[in-house]
């Protein structure tokens, strides 16, 4: 599941990509995208542009959104894509709200005592683990109007990542991700700083405290951010082209784009630095634990001696924290890898798992350049991707193309397509059943790597690294809950609980069997659900029991949502 | 993957294993006579070795207290791994005292310094840029892809748990759930050439719910299936059918076995609730009902993480080994009281071992070859086999100069030996390891 085989890919990718990609041709979705960078960025006017295809304008919204609504149906066919995604690129953050800092160790009136409802098991739930903030995640997913900054900030979650299994605390936590929705669209290199600088970030990869090397004791810089922020956040292992696809040495082998002696070198860089001071308190190396705020330096524990960084590039010894920040930050950044790496994780979590090359590198073109002489616009990276011909069209027809959705989109796309509601209690239990705890990834390589193949093949497939038997019956079980049982009831113990339900009473009145589907198909799937398939369902619906017309319904919306065809999002 | 070949990996569960027919498998069982279990235990994350496998005697222990510093665990604490012979070298970590008594039983050997190599390598040959070296070295994910394949690059895509089973599938033709599984998610080591390990619930049902027996409600379960054939011309649509089609046909066998009221291999494990607990009570439930399902010959995975103790190292793995401990010391006991303890062998594996120098944080941070525990009856215990690494930052085994140890043994010859115990030929381990002819020495003989 952990292949990285970029370079053998991308000849097949190239070939079945350059057949068959941008299914749209034809439709006027196509004809509504900007192609060719660096004309995509938002800022510039749009050419006038055909009204998408409701098959066009549905497919952007899924790849936008946390599901379809009738509404934004509406709007994305009236005023276009390049409209809606730069009005979008402008709604605020829907942020985490209502949480304030509590102390590392939890007060001893506060714990999981195994008695639901009473206030110390409420504390230690609503305090110090995030499940109100997953919570939160769910409502936003749900109902916010910035509902392609909350899809681009949980991708970033996946890249930049901070887990709960470290990070406990709901403040903490609440406050990383808000910093992830208000750079959703700012320029990676300040995504970049505020990552390396969040207190959070830093007690999860032990940047905060690291100290300078301690030659009495024998000890180095802790190494953990000093490598993860190359191999993960920025430009991975290995030497890329701008399509993403590898670069090779003389003899056909890969090319490290850094080795354990620029590790050690960026590790020297990322000390000196500490929690920011609690209020009242002054800094201090060894601050305790604090979440609120951005990291402080302190220099005495800052490593003094020159360090070694990407492609040679040293820095001048005894450097400030801050400057020395700097140097590090801006080669990481300048580093070519930085576009096609960041671009192709953010089309795979976006549009498709397989990419073509040439994708990749109109997107690294626009990461290189908005336009406007700018690198790194991440607002306009994201609108690229989005009105990319390979994005754009009514039906792809690549067999490659897609990607499965993860547990995330899963839950939501149906409550906010059928018109349900949640109060994410249930969302993030099933979520994480499904292999994905919101901020719950079992370690910084997060849920799935973008590398992860099928089985015995060469097509990548994130997603598909957790799916397996016991989530797929997960999948499957939750349809039924949502579905066909009715949904899950208020939880007592939380304030405004509403449970979760979807009345299906408005497709219940629609009782031949064959237009039911179709109404489903249309609005979950944006009518890709096969005849054959279609065939199937509506032959079930036609056994159901006619005088109970929800039953029907149920089964119609059951069998769409539990299929492979709809799992898959083309 | 296409549906056909997922039918070839199921074997024959796809044909026998409907709902309701457990009780015709139990009639076309195996004979129980040649049954055989592999029980990867992957510690997650990088385990720090270095403080699993402690030198005893007055120098060695100085030379480690005086390099470990603050990571170095105090001497006493140390429980004494006394070898054949009389001989004691080395100590275990204080809280692995049960499996101190393995030992002392003969059912666990130790494994030094184990790591992905593609040739045996010196270090001057290390420092050289003509010699061929595994990929990415220090990286969890990709040292992780490279122990799970026994192949030093990254390129690969299936691993040597995986390929073993491809080579014995002639042991699992009345299998009725496909020959690995896995309570630690989709992994490489338990992926085949055609085949992939049945993901299983350490916890809960294993089933799918909301069915009744009532017409509609069998209406909408044959749609569902029916379904799971159709549209297979999509790459990824046809890989979550086929997920779906081993989860109904496999859930079916083994629900049933999962959440058995009270299995003998239970009692072990009573009162043990970490998750590498569960994970092996799920696994020997699934072995004590071998003979029912008709393997032959099983490859299981658990997983135990956090092992990246850059930080807090001794508190974080002490913790971690005081559950990893009694769970293994747990499914010990479980094989030997449902008579299969010669028949089923646990080892260890991990990405990497940890800088033998600590760093300024009061942890240790990626390096290379690591010790490895082999558990079972049929083990030659009692032994460390292989060489300890000199213990010394800048050592001939150091490739640097914060010790990380260049492996002594390949991954491929560990698991050569595991395999041919498993049964693999010394064809088919040419299959199962292509890269164990590069290491001319005989792999280690702890089975």
């Amino acid at each position: 599941m952990l292949c990285k085989d970029y370079g053998r890919l991308t000849a097949a990718l190239a070939a079945s990509m350059l057949l068959s990609a941008c299914g749209g041709g034809g439709s006027s979705g196509g004809a509504s995208s900007t192609a060719a960078p660096p004309s995509t960025t938002p800022t510039t006017t749009p050419p006038a542009a055909a009204a998408p295809t409701v098959a066009d304008a549905s497919r952007l919204l899924e790849q936008a959104t946390f599901g379809v609504t009738a509404s934004d149906l509406a709007n994305v066919q009236s005023i276009g894509i390049d409209a809606y995604l730069a009005a979008q690129l402008n709604v605020a953050p829907s942020q985490y709200t209502g949480f304030s800092y509590t102390p590392h160790t939890a007060p001893s009136t506060c714990k999981s005592d195994g008695t639901p409802g009473d206030a110390a098991s409420i504390c230690a739930r609503d305090q110090y683990s995030n499940f109100q903030v997953q919570r939160q995640f769910f409502i936003h997913a749900l109902t916010g109007p910035d509902q392609l900054r909350q899809r681009v900030a949980f991708a970033l979650s996946q890249i930049f990542v901070v887990s709960n299994i470290e990070i406990y605390e709901a403040y903490g936590m609440a406050d990383y991700q808000n910093m992830l929705l208000k750079d959703a669209f700012a320029n990676y290199r300040t995504l970049l700083q505020d990552v390396t600088l969040s207190p959070v970030m830093g007690h999860y990869l032990d940047m905060a405290n690291n100290a300078k090397t301690n030659a009495a004791a024998g000890t180095e810089p802790n190494e953990n951010y000093g490598r993860e922020v190359l191999q993960l956040m920025s430009i991975g292992v290995n030497a890329l082209n701008a399509d993403g696809s590898l670069q090779l040495d003389s003899s056909g082998a890969p090319i490290p784009t850094y080795d354990q002696a620029v590790v050690d070198g960026f590790s020297a860089i990322f000390t000196g630095w500490t929690y920011p001071p609690l209020a009242g308190a002054t800094a201090k190396w060894n601050d305790p634990i604090n979440f609120d705020g951005v990291m402080v330096s302190v220099a005495a524990q800052h490593e003094p001696a020159s360090k070694l960084l990407l492609d040679g590039l040293t820095t001048s010894a005894n450097q400030t924290p801050e400057q020395d920040l700097k140097t590090a930050l801006d080669d990481i950044f300048n580093h070519p890898n930085v576009g096609p790496f960041i671009g192709k994780q953010l089309i795979q979590h976006l549009v498709t798992s397989n990419p073509s090359a040439a994708y990749v590198a109109r997107i690294s073109a626009v990461f290189a350049n908005n336009g406007q002489g700018v690198r790194g616009d991440l607002g306009a990276v994201v609108t690229a991707i989005l009105t990319d011909p390979e994005a754009r069209g009514d039906a792809p027809t690549a067999t490659d193309y897609g990607h499965l959705r993860e547990p995330a989109e899963f839950v939501t796309a149906p409550i906010r397509s059928l018109g349900g509601q949640s109060d994410g209690v249930y969302l993030e239990s099933a979520s994480a059943a499904m292999g994905q705890p919101i901020y719950g990834a079992p370690s910084v390589f997060n849920y799935y790597p973008p590398s992860n193949l099928l089985p015995g093949t060469s097509t990548l497939a994130p997603e598909f690294a957790i799916a397996n038997a016991a989530t797929a019956l997960a999948r499957a079980n939750f349809i039924n809950t949502v579905i066909v049982q009715g949904g899950v009831a208020a939880d007592p113990t939380v304030t405004g609980s509403t449970g979760t339900s979807i009345p299906l009473n408005s497709f219940a009145a629609t009782t031949d069997p064959t237009a039911l589907v179709a109404q489903f198909n249309q609005t979950l799937m944006h009518g890709s659900l096969s005849a054959q398939a279609s065939a199937i369902i509506a032959s079930a619906v036609a056994s159901q029991n006619a005088a109970t017309p929800l039953a029907g319904a149920q089964t119609a919306a059951y069998l769409i949502l539990s299929s492979g065809q709809y799992q898959v999002e083309r | 993957m296409k549906r056909r070949s997922f039918l070839c990996h199921a074997g024959a569960l796809a044909g026998t294993a409907a709902l309701g027919q457990l009780g015709s498998l139990a009639v076309s069982a195996g004979t129980g006579n040649d049954y055989k279990a592999l029980v990867c235990i992957f510690l997650a994350g990088g385990n720090d070795s270095n403080n699993m496998i402690v030198p005893v005697d007055t120098a060695g222990y100085a030379n480690y207290a005086t390099v470990r510093g603050d990571l170095a665990l105090p001497q006493a604490g140390l429980l004494p791994l006394q070898e054949a012979g009389g001989v004691l070298r080395y100590g275990l970590h204080p809280n692995l005292s049960g499996l101190q008594s393995l030992w002392s039983s003969g059912s666990l050997a130790v494994v030094a310094n184990v790591g992905t190599l593609v040739q045996p390598l010196t270090k001057a040959q290390y420092l050289s840029t003509a010699t061929q070296k595994p990929e990415s070295l220090f990286s969890h994910i990709d040292q992780q892809h490279e122990m799970q394949a026994s192949i030093a690059s990254v390129s690969s895509n299936t691993g040597w748990g995986g390929r073993l089973s491809d080579q014995l599938a002639a042991m699992n033709l009345n299998a009725s759930v496909p020959p690995m599984i896995s309570t630690g998610g989709n992994n490489l080591f338990v992926t085949g050439a055609a085949s992939q390990a049945l993901v299983i619930p350490t916890s809960g049902s294993f089933g799918l719910n909301g069915f009744t027996s009532s017409a509609g409600d069998t209406a909408r379960r044959s749609a569902l299936e029916s379904l799971l054939n159709v549209d297979q011309g999509a790459d990824l649509v046809a890989a979550a059918e086929n997920v779906m089609t081993g989860a109904l046909s496999s859930s079916a066998v083994l629900n049933p076995i999962l959440t058995a009221s009270a299995p003998t291999v239970a009692a072990p494990f009573a009162g043990l609730t970490t998750s590498i607990a569960k994970q092996l009570l799920a696994i020997a439930k699934v072995i004590e009902a071998r003979a029912t399902l008709g393997a032959q010959r099983q490859v299981f995975l658990a997983v135990l993480g956090s092992f990246d103790t850059h930080t807090d190292q001794i508190n974080q793995q002490g913790s971690l080994f005081s559950q990893l401990d009694p769970a293994l010391t747990a499914f010990h006991t479980a094989m030997a009281d449902i008579g299969a303890g010669s028949d089923v062998t646990s080892f260890t594996l991990s990405d990497f071992s940890r800088t033998f120098q600590p760093n300024t944080g009061g942890g240790s941070d990626h390096a290379w070859g690591s010790h490895q525990l082999v558990i079972g009856d049929a083990v030659k215990g009692q032994v460390v086999y292989g060489t300890m690494p000199e213990l010394a930052l800048g050592s001939p085994d150091d490739e640097g100069n914060e010790g990380r140890w260049i492996p002594s043994i390949a991954v491929d010859q560990y698991a050569a030996t595991l395999s041919s115990w498993f049964g693999a030929s010394p064809s088919a381990l040419s299959l199962v390891l292509p890269n164990l002819s590069a290491f001319p020495a005989a792999p280690p003989a702890f089975l």
